[in-house]
């Protein structure tokens, strides 16, 4: 923790009001490119404002897990390191969080049916990898980490064993589970915290949105009221449109 | 269609429970806490002096949680030591403790905790917080209230409190929803709140309210446990 413009940022969010002057509900600036890695089957480069992150997907093949012989497999991990920003508390679990989250999200919305990634069963099936790594932490890791694996999802093209056929993965469109964080600072809502804000945080409320809510995760040491976990899904609900439009921008149906 | 439970329960009914305190008579505080086959032992030591020294903090004490599960307590075995769930689940375990805690009563003080898992079968993360809250209670460190912490959440179409493992890995319909949920009851603040599975606002909304009926309850029993040990003590 830093103490540098600590105290100020609560005494503003007191008043309803940041340090970078934008709305208590209003994201910052979504800028997708794709296919940023020449050595992955898809990926994505995501900034959410200043934070960078690039998600990478590899579809290797793979022996499935003995209690899943019928089903693929996905994995997901998140990098976080010291390069990234000289917050230092806790980077480790941070990162570790975050990449659980996100893979949760993908999980549990069932985005990618794992049952089609079979090619001989209970033998070989298709492992999805997707690695994702944080260049610049500018605050709100869990939403720029779920975008950058989506959008690499659903951009990725594999080939099997060397074959020249290139596949998509599959994936189901109407079940993206997009990742909506809001934070808490002294009693005042915000959504899509900045590094400053993540840093004088009470709380932190991160919701996988679909149709449904596919997945929620509170972070931080203070707390939410019902009512306030009912709120920021309302909003989410309002909000998701709009990152659901840029995340498909240019994905060809 | 989800229309009676696995076990024959109510689907606002938790599983028998069982709540009682002091059983690591080295520990500062301990407790042991089982709701059905889930059952979390914890143990805290301290306040103490920080080690490592460069996680202390002037102005309020340092947490150190860890939960383990057991390599017995899941039908195939855990691998001994700590995997990324782990440490997940002791971070948000951590997070809800340092609200319940009053951590500015103890500045350049350490306070650790450990958490077993002896036997998993589901809601193992509010199980370990309900135990390791009591613990601390226990050890007589200062709390705003002790935390209640029960998994409720969805399967098929019915709301339901307190799931299985059964339940957890129910796959008809609109499969089973897990929301891991933890309350500091008297002031109705949520302190723990996960959630996996698919679940529309409303529906949300109610497994909340299911849940915090559920921590209620957990809550009674969690007094009852602590008041038992402290007339033990002052009788012998």
């Amino acid at each position: 923790m830093t103490l540098e413009n600590y105290n100020y940022i609560r005494e503003l969010a007191g008043k309803k009001q940041r340090l970078d002057q934008r709305k208590e509900f209003e994201g910052r600036k979504i800028v997708i490119k794709d296919n940023v890695i020449n050595h992955s089957d898809g990926s994505a480069y995501v900034e959410l404002g200043k934070t960078k992150v690039i998600a990478g997907v590899k579809v290797l093949n793979g022996v499935p897990f003995p209690d899943r012989p019928a089903d693929g497999a996905l994995i997901v991990n998140f990098e976080l390191s010291e390069l990234t920003s000289r917050y230092h508390e806790d980077r480790i679990n941070y990162s570790i969080e975050v990449g659980r989250v996100t893979d949760r999200g993908i999980r549990e919305s069932n985005l990618i049916d794992l049952t089609k990634l079979v090619i001989e069963e209970g033998k070989t099936v298709s492992f999805v990898y997707v690695d994702i790594v944080c260049l610049n932490n500018e605050g709100n890791l869990f939403d720029a980490a779920n975008i950058a694996a989506l959008r690499a999802l659903l951009n990725a093209k594999y080939s099997i064993g060397g074959k020249e056929e290139k596949l998509s993965l599959p994936i189901d469109r109407t079940k993206l589970a997009i990742s909506h964080t809001f934070t808490k600072i002294n009693g005042t809502l915000f959504f899509d915290p900045s590094a400053e804000e993540d840093n004088v945080a009470d709380a932190r409320l991160s919701i996988g949105l679909s149709d449904k809510v596919n997945s929620l995760q509170k972070g931080g040491n203070g707390f939410f009221s019902p009512e306030e976990v009912d709120m920021c899904i309302g909003k989410a609900i309002e909000l998701r449109e709009e990152r659901f439009k840029i995340l498909m921008n240019d994905i060809d149906s | 269609m989800y229309t009676e439970r696995f076990d024959k329960r109510n689907f606002n009914e938790l599983r028998p429970m069982e709540a009682e305190t002091g059983i690591v008579p080295n520990a500062k505080g301990s407790a042991r806490f089982r709701i059905g086959n889930t059952e979390a032992v914890a143990a805290v030591y301290g306040p103490e002096e920080v080690k490592p020294r460069h996680i202390e903090k002037a102005d309020r004490a340092v947490i150190l949680c860890k939960y383990d599960m057991l390599p017995f307590s899941v039908p195939d075995r855990a691998k001994p030591g700590m995997d990324r769930r782990d440490i997940e689940i002791s971070q948000v375990i951590t997070n809800a403790l340092n609200r319940a805690i009053i951590l500015e009563e103890m500045p350049r003080a350490m306070i650790n905790i450990r958490v077993y898992i002896t036997q998993a079968d589901a809601g193992t993360r509010c199980a370990s917080l309900t135990a390791a809250s009591m613990a601390c209670a226990d050890a007589g460190l200062p709390m705003r209230d002790l935390v209640a912490a029960v998994a409720a959440g969805k399967i098929g179409d019915s709301v339901c409190l307190d799931l299985t493992k059964e339940e957890e890995d129910f796959h008809e319909g609109e499969g089973a929803t897990d929301v891991p949920i933890a309350f500091l009851p008297s002031k109705n603040e949520i302190v723990l709140l996960q959630l996996d599975g698919r679940v529309s606002k409303e529906d949300l909304k109610k497994i909340v309210e299911i849940g915090k009926e559920g921590a209620m309850k957990i809550y009674e029993l969690e007094k009852k446990a602590l008041k038992r040990r402290f007339s033990n003590e002052s009788k012998s």
